[in-house]
């Protein structure tokens, strides 16, 4: 099973290109307010999640994510169902 | 799996929505064998429903919901994926005799908050007795229903373990409501149009006839929100009362995996499917290398465009692109409308293509006149795309701010007349006063002119922000900023400009104190912040002095002045590539590669 450190260590790749400016990346960084995502992009990025992964991801997880740590714990959640 | 779509096609004669009611629209589709089909992102066929099994469940369902004793016309809020349960449940009302009220999903990333309290707002605003949700979002809902009152709230599985109420059903009448459509998102502001039977119907018989010229042979597909006038009554309830399949995409799958539209339209030979602008716009951005000779979009004949300022460039970039494929750019088939007529007001001419009228900008500026442009070379060109002729039930004028109707060309807020038109705002009186006249006459708040028949549309005088098709409150906005420590009440204005591309950008201009640059970053970026996790759009944000935002004659605010005195300030261009550098970096990095 991936680590959530291994998983975000992917995600900052993934995330990376879409943050507006150059900011640190962490576990605490707000994927909206941050790294500033609008709604046609955070679908972009879920695609690439899903292709990276090779999951289905249930966009109902997402109302309740704000951080990459909250996306991290999701995916790791998924990855150990899928 | 065995799962087969429904065909293309029909054992029965078409009827064009000439039903009393939308039950009875059912009842005529249940006879024959098309119907709706579901598929996932991935293009997968996961679930069919012809009409004739959506009748028999949704009678069925209608027994269960006439056991929890609800008024005549109460209200059921239905939380709208696309998804088979969403017309079960629409249709169960309607046997039922009650008012179905679709609200939105949440779409964004820690939304949760925001969700609740649109939902609650929207469920109060209509005093709904009833709520389902699929069981992703039961927990939102019952987060958003605690308190109100509500007889019964569920999942469509919790419904479904209801006794059956026996006897006769009695299915929603001609002067009954059919449904109640909200038109924004808005927390402060949930307009509730209320919508008959009649003008449903009325309307139907329009689109089905006039606007598309639907014929057995057509197809649909669609992957518009079933929550938006749009994608329930374009592309829902029109192909039910012609009975036509149609083949769903989930809209967020959509926004996923674009591409899969044009598969499905691919895959089935589909002939009709509607989209804003942006929709177009996505496909063709996502689109590789290669990619348009694998798809067979011959076949479709009516790519609709509306709900958002139409932007011709967006779509001629489409066409060319998906040249490869068959698509032919004489199928787009600009319309307008809003959930306020029930939906159509005009269609441009099937088979023509987009229709541009190419006015002199500055004599429009300057005199409210759109006179066709003769000099291409020395002047400076607006342009409007065509939105056809009024649906014949329509009686349409156009009026300046005296209130009289003027001549061709001449510029004023579009006012029609039809039975399609709402019977009011739910539980507003004060507000369906100013919008609709006793003698039955709504003020759209979209402003344009006529040449012949047509309409043209060129701006809103209502202060509404359209992004991606989606109406946005400026006053949400403005709500978002005032609840911030160091901003106050009254020290925010916001408002839509013309971006690069001419789509709807929005601004909103906040007076602040502070001269300190950090704090002032912090501000803006704490705004955006916000801004897109509860409203889930860009907006650029401009600090400007206290005391500056103008006013009205009479003292109030005004969001018209600051839209103009941004416009003014920021030249067109630079203000579009101003507040694309501001958004963020995917989109000019797109451009650039």
């Amino acid at each position: 099973m991936q680590s959530k450190e291994a998983i975000l260590d992917q995600l900052y790749v993934l995330i990376r290109p879409y943050a507006s400016e150059p900011i640190e990346l962490c576990a605490e960084t707000g994927l909206i307010n941050e790294v500033g995502l609008d709604s046609v992009k955070v679908m972009e990025l879920m695609t690439q999640i899903e292709d990276h992964f090779d999951i289905s991801v249930p966009l109902n997880i997402l109302p309740r994510v704000n951080s990459l740590g909250d996306l991290a714990e999701q995916l790791q959640q998924l990855l150990k169902d899928s | 799996m065995g799962l087969e779509a429904t065909t293309t096609g029909n054992n029965l004669p078409l009827r064009a929505a000439d039903f009393p009611n939308l039950a009875a629209a059912l009842d005529y589709a249940a006879l024959g064998r098309t119907g709706c089909n579901f598929y996932t992102s991935r293009g997968e066929l996961y679930a069919v429903l012809t009409y004739s099994q959506l009748r028999e469940q949704a009678r069925g369902l209608a027994r269960r919901l006439r056991g929890l004793g609800a008024a005549r016309g109460a209200r059921m809020v239905i939380v709208a994926d696309t998804h088979p349960d969403f017309l079960r449940f629409f249709f169960a009302c309607q046997y039922a005799g009650l008012v179905p009220v679709p609200l939105p999903i949440p779409h964004n990333p820690g939304s949760h908050k925001a969700y609740v309290a649109q939902i609650q707002a929207m469920t109060r605003g209509c005093q709904a007795s009833l709520a389902v949700a699929p069981a992703d979002y039961s927990e939102l809902l019952a987060d958003a229903t605690e308190g109100l009152g509500l007889t019964f709230v569920g999942t469509s599985a919790t419904y479904d373990t209801l006794p059956q109420q026996a006897g006769e059903l009695s299915p929603m009448q001609v002067d009954e409501l059919a449904y109640l459509q909200y038109t924004s998102g808005s927390t402060r502001f949930p307009r509730g149009v209320m919508i008959t039977q009649r003008a449903v119907l009325n309307n139907l018989s329009g689109i089905i006839t006039e606007g598309m010229d639907m014929r057995t042979t057509d197809r649909c597909v669609s992957w518009l929100p079933f929550y938006h006038d749009m994608g329930l009554v374009g592309l829902v309830l029109a192909p039910l009362a012609s009975q036509l399949s149609v083949d769903y995409l989930g809209t967020r799958e959509f926004a996923m995996r674009p591409r899969q539209w044009l598969s499905l339209m691919s895959r089935n030979k589909a002939t009709i499917s509607f989209s804003p602008p942006f929709g177009y716009e996505l496909c063709n951005r996502r689109l590789r290398e290669g990619e348009a000779e694998t798809f067979d979009l011959s076949a479709w004949r009516v790519a609709g465009v509306g709900a958002e300022t139409i932007r011709p460039q967006v779509l001629y970039d489409f066409a060319e692109a998906l040249g490869p494929s068959g698509f032919d750019r004489k199928a787009f088939l600009a319309c307008y409308g809003m959930a306020e007529c029930s939906l159509a007001v005009s269609f441009a001419p099937l088979d023509g293509g987009l229709s541009v009228d190419h006015v002199d900008a500055e004599h429009l500026a300057l005199l409210d006149h759109a006179r066709p442009a003769t000099d291409a070379v020395k002047e400076r060109l607006s342009q409007f795309v065509n939105c056809g002729v009024p649906l014949s039930a329509f009686e349409v004028e156009v009026r300046n701010a005296a209130g009289d109707v003027v001549p061709e060309r001449h510029i004023g807020v579009i006012h029609v007349r039809a039975p399609s038109v709402m019977s009011g705002y739910f539980n507003e009186p004060e507000i369906t006063a100013e919008t609709l006249s006793p003698d039955g006459w709504l003020n759209t708040g979209d402003i344009g002119y006529r040449v012949d028949d047509s309409i043209m549309i060129t701006g809103r005088s209502k202060d509404l922000i359209i992004i991606n098709g989606r109406n946005i409150w400026p006053q949400d906005l403005e709500q978002l900023a005032e609840q911030q420590p160091d901003v106050r009440p009254g020290d925010a204005l916001a408002f839509a400009v013309p971006g690069a591309g001419g789509a709807d950008v929005a601004v909103m201009v906040v007076q602040y104190r502070d001269n300190d640059s950090d704090k002032r970053a912090e501000l803006i970026r704490r705004l955006q912040g916000l801004i897109h996790a509860e409203v889930g759009v860009d907006c650029h944000i401009e600090l400007a002095p206290l005391h500056t935002l103008p006013r009205t004659s009479s003292g109030k605010l005004s969001r018209s002045k600051a839209r103009q005195n941004y416009i003014d300030a920021h030249p067109l261009n630079q203000a579009g590539v101003q507040i694309e550098r501001q958004a963020t970096a995917v989109l000019s990095q797109k451009q650039a590669g």
